[in-house]
Formats: C-alpha cells, structure tokens, sequence
C-alpha cells in the first residue's frame, strides 16, 4: 500500500457497542471539541431498532445517548446534512428530525445532557403504502435544501417536502428496484440498483429518467448491485458509485457509456488485484485526501473513500494504489467522513462496534 | 498431527462464569489456516524438525488465545507502598483463563517441564483467589486477615498473624511472609532496644525465607527466592539452605526469646521449610495448597510429571472435599492422564468453547490423546471427538444473529459434517433483505459453495418475484441463471406486456429492459423482451423519418424477431399487425421472397393453433390476420417481381 499522502498512521479509537449497528453519520457541531453523531442500532435480542444521537470528548469517550428514538422497524438509510437528517425504514417509511443544533440544545446548555436520554420526535414522518411498499432502498436530503428524496425495491421515486406531503416522481411497479439515490442539483439527482444501473433524473424535463447506464462493462456474467452513490457538487456531472463485486466507478454524463472503474475485480485496468472482492457498502468523495493533493487535474477523478463487507476501510483514486485505512476482521457496514473536520472518520463494524479514525 | 490447523480465536466482552456465548459478542477471529501447511512442507523432512515446529506452533496459539481470554493481573505498582497492604489488588482473574494455562502447563508447553512444580506455584498464587467457595484459601485467610490489619495493635500477640504467615510460606508466597515478618512489633524503634533477641530472630528468618532456592528459570519482579536451573546446582543449594535452617532451629537465641507467640510461631515456619508433613497439613485449606506444599519443602527435587498423581492422591485424603471446585476437577483429570475426563470437566465446567479450542492442545504432546479425539467413531455418525466438539461449539455459535457468521470458520474446519451443516445454516437464512442476503452470499464465495450461492440466489429471486418486486426477481434469477425459472416468469411477465406496452409505457419498462442487458447475461425467453423494445423503436423510427434505411433497419429487426424460437406465438400476430407499414412500404418491398414465405408459414401455423386448446388470443381487432396476410401477399408479389 502506498501511504505516500499520510505520513503518518491515523489516531484510532474502538468504540464498543451493545447493540448492532445499521449506519452511522456525523451531524455538525457548533464546537470541534464536542462532536456528535447519529447511529441506527438494532438490538437483536429484543429484535429492537434504535435511533440515537451520542456526542463525543476529546478523550473519545462515549456517554449515555444525548436522544433516542424508537422507529416502526430496523433503518434501512441514514443521511445527515447540517440541519436535518433522515431515517428511512425497512417498513417504507420515511422520518425527518432537525439536528440537535437546530433545535438549539447542543452548545448553549450542555450541562443538563449526557446524564441521561431525551426523546426526541421527528419533524416530519410519511408512512403508509402510499409512498413505499417494502424497503426503502436509498433516502437523500438536499444540502440546505429542504427536499428529500426516496427510492425502494418497489421501484417508486418520491419527493418529500418539508410539510410531509410527497410527490411521486416516478413509479416503476416493481419493475426495477432501487438501492441509492444521490441530490446531484436542486433539480437532478442519481438513482442506483440492480445490474449496476445508474439512472439520471431532472425533475425539470421528463417524469421519466433522462439518462441510463447500464453497468455490463466488464461482459460478465455476473452482475450486481449499486449499494451507494456520490456526488461532488463542485462536478456534479460525475457521479461516483459502489456496489457489488468490489465495484467502485465513476459515471460522466458527458461520456454516458464509459464508465470510469476505480476498482473492480474484472477489470483489465492497470491494478493488478482489486481492492476488495465483496460489497463496498459505502462511497464518498474524500475531500482531506484531496486537499492534500491539490494538484489533480480537474479531469481525474477526486479521490474516493469506501468501505466494504471484507473489513476494509479505503481511499481510491484514479490510476493510483489504493491507500488502506483500516483492514478488520469484520465488515465495515457504514462510514462517514465530517464535513466540518474532514480528516474526522467515523465508522461501523460488523461486531457492534464503532471506530473513530483521526487522520494526521 | 497438527497440519493445516485452523486458529480460532474469539473474544467475548463480559464472558459469563458458565462459559456460555455471551449475548454481547465482541470481536476478533484469527484464522491462520494453511500456514502450518506451507511452512512444514517447505521444511520437508526431519521429524524431530518437524516436532519443534509443531510444539512451537501449539504454544503460539495457546499464547494467542491467553492473551484475548485477557490480560494478565495488571502490576499495581503505586510510587509509595502501602507498609500495610499485603495482596495487590489486581483485577479479578476468570477461571477460563486459570482452566487455559493450567492445560498449557500440562500439555503444550514443554520448556515448564524442567520446572513443573514451580509453574504450579505460580499458577496458584494467580488463581487461589478463584478456588474459595464454601472452603477458605490462603487466599481468602489473607484477605480476612488484611481487613483486620489497621486494627491491630500488637500484631504478633495475634494467632492469626502466625497462622496466615505459616500458610503463606507453604504454598511459596515468600514476599507476603516477608512482608508481613517484617509487620512484627519488635521491628518498630521504641521497641527495638529491648527485644532485640527476638527481632534478630524475626530477620534471620525473614533472611532465609527470602534466600530460599528455587529450581526455575527466572523470578518475576518482587517475587523472592534465589533461581538456579540446573538440578545439580540447585541440590546444593538446597542441602546448604537446609543445614542453615536446622542450624538456625537448634541455636541458643531462642532461649532468651521470651515473647511466646513469636517463638512459637517463628518454630512453626522453620518446620515447615523443613518439611514437616503433620505441619503443612495444618497450614494448607485445599488440597491443591497442599500439594504444592508438597513439591516445595518435601519433594523439591520432583522433574516432570513423576508419581503426581499418587501424591494428588494423597492430598485428597487429607483434605477431602465435599463440592470440588471445576478447576480443581480439571488437575484432577489432567494429572490423571485421562483425556475423556478432562474434555469432560472442560465442557461441564468451561462450556463448548473451551472444549472446541483445548483440544488442539491435549493432542499436542500425547498420541494416545491424538488417537483417541482424532479417531472416527461409529456411534457418533463416523466422525471424530474433535469434530463433535467443534460442530457443538459451531451450532451455539449459530444460535445467535450475531455470532452465526463466525460459525462457518468452525464448519469447514469439520471434514465430514461441516459443509453440510454449513449449507443447512446458509438456507436458513432470511431473504427478505438484500444487505443480509449478500453478506451471506459472501460467506458462499469465501467457502466456495457455489451451488448453495445459487439456490440462495434462486430462493430470494422467487421471494420477491412472489411479492410483486418483478425487477429483483429477475436480477436475482439471472445472478443464479437459473434459466428455467426465468422462463417460466416470463410467460407471466407477457402477460402484462401483452396489455400494457405501449409507446408510453415502456418508459416502465425500460428500467427491467435495461437489467436484462446483453445478450451475455442469462435471460431465458425474457430476452424477448428485448429485441421486442428494439424493434419497436426501429418501427417507430421509421415510421417517423419514412426513411429507406430506417424501414429496412426496422424490417431486419422483425425478421430476427420472427426467426427467433425464444419469440411467444402469441406476440407473432401483433408483431406482423404493427409492422403492417413495413409491409406495405411504396418504395420497394423490405422482404425478399423467402422471408416473406417465413412470414407466411409463421402465420400458418398460427391459424392452426388457435384451434388447439390453451391458445392465448390476442386482442386484436377480428379483421387483423386477414389483413396481415393480404399484406403479406401482396409483399411477396412484389418481391417476386423484384428479384426476377
């Protein structure tokens, strides 16, 4: 592994956890030193799932749960932005909280917290098999936007607004399933599901997808599924994806049928063995690492991060050896890099555990 | 033998005292599988070589699993002591960890065995604590005795002083004695002038305990003795540290030492360095006190494993007890040198993960152990010990939604039973989810179990085909190519297509279109689906352009279409219906005379089906066969004049 962009190993800390973890995200803080983060945790003694809001000291120790909530079933999606966040369910329901900043309780008063747990209540809920029958695939909240974005194995599109009306964008009666959907602009964003199918949306045109790629590159014939999409606002006409097989790639919409592979196991690319052969669960554009190399072109791919079933934790850039974080004996389920203090990673594994990575 | 062994190691947080899978698993298995393989054949040859590797081997398992069974009684070491703290206060040991060394000892590690007893010693004094139950221990007396410390004023006027004192130089406690000889009154400096006798008979002691030979390797720090490793060496040492202490037994200073109680007490603790059996006795609680006793002031010249069980024996007669404790049960069993008990008090007293993981070491040194566990027994379904114990350990593991990925290691370790019980696990998995069903699926494509990937895949594609997710379950069936099951969706994926495909909506189907992808990917009659969209936009675009190259384009495509067995009878009526245009097109005919009679045969045979049973009408307008064959007809005059 080259570790040409760290020179030194990052700062780790294992967190232990009584319960399993579904995904886990940051939520913004007003102060660097009091961190907190959201997790769905699944308890499956009591086959209970859990909403809960932790904060975290320096030291990385964890407290009791700031909040807690109970949703209807286990949590299908987690997405975070700094105002909001959202839980989609296995049940097909969707619930919108407002962060604990926006409801103005962490930073001004923390004395009275960390004691014991508040209940907190979310802001919005659609339930009911109107909007989703079955799982909700992918839930995607615009960055300071108020719109949210569902997509499930039922194969409906739909729009939440704020007030918890929804709109259907497009339903496909089970015809196709989605997995992930990603905001690429107030108006388009990227859907993802079988057969490594990414769909393109623009809510100004067509009910309909504006743009198709199917995902039979590699003239397999074995395919698979897009567990996660990315998309960098700066260019948000390339959209970045991971899925089954150790797949991650990138998708242009200029250049629609050349996919850009980052790591697969059958390409002919240039890397002699994939990363990881099994599920990447999770992608996201890793802006530290691109920090740190100001110098790529505005044509390269920005380097990614990924985390997968056979325990690795990554960054990927093109044409480049992959840099290696963590390699656990268990799945990596989730990540999620900080906005705030992108060299702040925090992720899930497997064996109910938590691991906060501090890069140098 | 120890060949390709597969290391498990799995740490609990909070192992409970049953030794039961913790609800709260926590993390970490190490498979070092094959390792031993390729290191041994490369080493290719000499036995004896082989033999060290091997011990080797054992012992860095051992050493693996100690250390994530946890770490040893942290070294509470506080700048200023505590004159008045006798035992340290460690974190509490786990008798699963006393039950894993106490195996090590005996069975794997091989360097201890020069120095047997004292390893005994040492395992004692870190895990006497854990033996007191309804018996007291040197180790609770100590405890009782250091709550009473800070009250006493004239310590050595207590008998229990010079009782804990005397039970700790028996089983080889040194420091605490000396420590605690040192407590003593005459020590302290308004005392010193006028008991100066029997304060320097209090050190002389205290000197001699500290200077006690002892036969092994080295001395953890603060521990008192003098090392020696060889036997003859430490003989002389001995007979030299004896001759002192008789001498110091018959001396004159005694006479003079009027306190009582510190005479008495300082003769008990010279006796039993000694050796005085009777003494011992009644200094030692359990049996196992005593017997270490034994090797440390009657038979210190013991090497090996000689006459143990004989003395254990003995001990046991002396001291009977009425509810042994599992440890206690173990030596018992170990000494004895009977493997079936001791894989018997493992798993009644330390549950399946210590009988799956122990028995790497219990055949490590013994044949007759490796024969025994490794031998295939009838009565069990043809399989050997050690795949029992591990198929047990493995189905606790599976009894949990957290604990049943870690299973499969311990599965396809078992040659005979293993993957079979595996693939059963596997089935028994939910489909509902796909984030589960992949996870599983990657556990078939870790233990190459293809066959069962597929009817996994097979299974979830039907689960949510049946629950109306059609796109799934396609996705699932062709990543299973599970043909025929395709095929037989497919008719009922027609049926629908039959009514609803129009211009409009095929924006729907579209998507399921798209999944169906090349031609490389499996899709039964589905691939119908298709060309049968292929074509429809090349008719639409030549209906839109009235181009001769998009009507040919468009009428090539029918002509595949038609050709292709895959095509259901039932679109063959449609399909020529739309194409009517392309039949009829003024420029020229688009089909030549053979394919026009293709047609012609085609709709043939489709009259005379429609009046076999099962045939599935269209819902086209009555007139529709009789104007495709008029088109059909005329297209073929057309082309017979063209090609003459």
């Amino acid at each position: 592994m080259a570790i040409t962009n760290l020179p030194k190993n990052p700062e780790i800390h294992r967190i232990p956890q009584p319960k399993f973890i579904d995904a886990i995200r940051w939520l913004s803080s007003p102060s660097p030193f009091q961190k907190s983060f959201i997790t769905s945790l699944y308890d499956s003694d009591y086959h209970t799932p859990s909403l809960e809001i932790h904060s975290l000291d320096p030291s990385k120790t964890l407290t009791t749960a700031l909040f807690s909530w109970t949703p209807p079933s286990r949590i299908s999606s987690l997405k975070s932005t700094p105002s909001l966040f959202a839980a989609s369910t296995f049940l097909g329901s969707l619930h919108i909280f407002k962060t604990p900043e926006e409801m103005s309780v962490l930073g001004n008063d923390m004395s009275d917290l960390g004691s014991k747990t508040s209940d907190m209540e979310p802001v919005v809920s659609v339930v009911g098999r109107e909007f989703h029958v079955g799982s909700v695939g992918g839930v995607d909240l615009m960055e300071g936007g108020s719109e949210c974005v569902t997509v499930g194995e039922d194969g409906r599109v739909n729009l939440v607004v704020e007030r918890g009306d929804f709109r259907r964008v497009f339903d496909e009666n089970g015809l196709v399933s989605y997995s992930a959907v990603k905001w690429a602009s107030p108006a388009e964003f990227v859907t993802g599901g079988c057969g490594f199918g990414l769909q393109w949306w623009d809510l100004r045109q067509s009910s309909a997808a504006v743009a198709q790629f199917k995902g039979n590159w590699d003239h397999g014939t074995t395919s698979g599924i897009i567990h996660s999409i990315d998309i960098n606002p700066s260019r948000k006409h390339t959209c970045l994806a991971g899925g089954s097989s150790g797949t991650v790639f990138a998708w242009d919409l200029r250049r629609p049928q050349e996919p850009i592979i980052l790591s697969s196991i059958g390409s002919s690319d240039t890397m002699t063995h994939p990363l990881s052969e099994s599920e990447v669960w999770e992608v996201q554009y890793d802006c530290y690492t691109n920090s740190l190399n100001s110098n790529i072109s505005s044509s390269r791919i920005l380097p990614a991060m990924i985390c997968s079933e056979d325990g690795i934790l990554a960054v990927i850039g093109q044409g480049e050896e992959p840099t290696e974080l963590l390699a656990e004996p268990c799945a990596i389920n989730s990540f999620d890099i900080d906005n705030q203090n992108p060299s702040d990673v925090i992720c899930s594994l497997e064996w109910e555990s938590i691991v906060i990575l501090s890069r140098p | 033998m120890y060949i390709g062994l597969v290391w498990l190691v799995v740490r609990f947080r909070n192992w409970h005292l049953d030794g039961y899978i913790s609800d709260e698993i926590f993390s970490l298995i190490k498979v070092k599988s094959n390792q031993a393989d390729s290191s041994a054949s490369a080493s290719g040859g000499a036995l004896s070589q082989e033999f060290c590797f091997e011990w080797d081997h054992v012992m860095e398992y051992s050493k693996d699993i100690k250390e994530l069974l946890g770490n040893p009684k942290s070294n509470y070491d506080p700048l200023i002591e505590d004159p008045k703290e006798v035992l340290n206060k460690g974190e509490e040991p786990t008798s699963l960890k006393a039950a894993w060394e106490l195996m090590e000892m005996f069975y794997a590690d091989k360097l201890c065995q020069s120095w047997f007893p004292e390893r005994l010693v040492d395992w004692l004094a870190d895990y006497d604590c854990l033996l007191s139950g309804d018996q007291p221990t040197v180790h609770s007396k100590l405890v009782d005795f250091q709550g009473t410390l800070v009250t006493l004023q004239v310590i050595e006027d207590d008998p229990k002083y010079w009782e804990v004192i005397s039970s700790a130089l028996a089983i080889g406690w040194l420091e605490i004695v000396v420590k605690l000889l040192r407590l003593h009154g005459s020590y302290q400096l308004d005392q010193l002038g006028h008991r100066e006798t029997e304060n320097g008979l209090v050190e002389t002691v205290a000197v001699l305990i500290s200077m006690m030979p002892r036969m092994r390797l080295e001395l953890k720090n603060g521990k008192l003795g003098e090392c020696f490793e060889a036997k003859p060496d430490f003989m002389k040492a001995w007979e030299k540290w004896r001759e002192q202490i008789t001498k110091l037994d018959s001396s004159a200073f005694w006479v003079p030492c009027h306190h009582r109680q510190t005479r008495e007490g300082l003769k008990n603790l010279i006796q039993i360095m000694l050796g005085n059996t009777k003494i011992l006795c009644t200094a030692t609680d359990h049996w196992i006190e005593l017997y270490i006793s034994h090797f440390l002031f009657i038979r210190p010249f013991t090497v090996g494993f000689e006459g143990m069980y004989n003395l254990a024996q003995k001990c046991i007669q002396m001291k009977p007890m009425s509810s042994p404790h599992k440890l206690l049960r173990l030596i018992i069993g170990i000494i004895g040198e009977n493997t079936e008990v001791v894989l018997a008090e493992c798993s009644r007293g330390f549950g399946p993960w210590m009988v799956a993981h122990a028995i790497e070491l219990l055949t490590a040194r013994s044949d007759l152990a490796d024969i025994l566990l490794h031998k295939e027994h009838d009565d069990i379904g043809g399989i050997s010990m050690e795949e029992l114990h591990r198929l047990v350990y493995a189905q606790v593991l599976t009894s949990h939604f957290l604990t049943w990925q870690i299973a499969p290691v311990y599965l396809t370790s078992c040659m005979k039973q293993g993957m079979s019980l595996l693939e059963f696990l596997l089935y028994r998995q939910p489909a509902q989810h796909n984030q589960l069903l992949l996870k599983n699926l990657e556990i078939c494509r870790l233990y190459d179990l293809d066959h069962v990937s597929s009817n996994i895949m097979k299974i979830a594609g039907v689960y949510h085909w049946k629950h109306g997710r059609k796109g799934l379950g396609v996705f699932w069936l062709q990543q299973a190519r599970d043909e025929f099951l395709l095929n037989k969706i497919a008719r009922q994926l027609f049926d629908s297509v039959g009514k609803s495909i129009s211009s409009e909506s095929f924006k729907q189907w579209e998507g399921l279109i798209e999944l169906l992808g090349s031609e490389s990917k499996p899709a039964g009659s589905l691939e119908f689906l298709h060309k049968y969209r292929d074509f429809k936009k090349s008719l639409q675009q030549a209906c839109d352009r009235k181009t001769l190259d998009a009507a040919q384009h468009a009428a090539d495509s029918l002509m595949s279409l038609m050709k292709n067995p895959s095509t259901p009878q039932r679109f063959w009526l449609p399909l020529l219906y739309d194409s009517l245009t392309l039949l009829s097109w003024p420029a020229r005919p688009l089909l030549n005379v053979s394919q026009t009679n293709l047609l012609l045969n085609k709709l043939q045979e489709l009259s005379m089906a429609s009046v076999r049973p099962g045939f599935v009408a269209s819902d086209l307008p009555a007139e529709a066969l009789n104007s495709v064959r008029l088109a059909l007809a005329t297209n073929l005059g057309r082309a017979i004049l063209e090609e003459q």
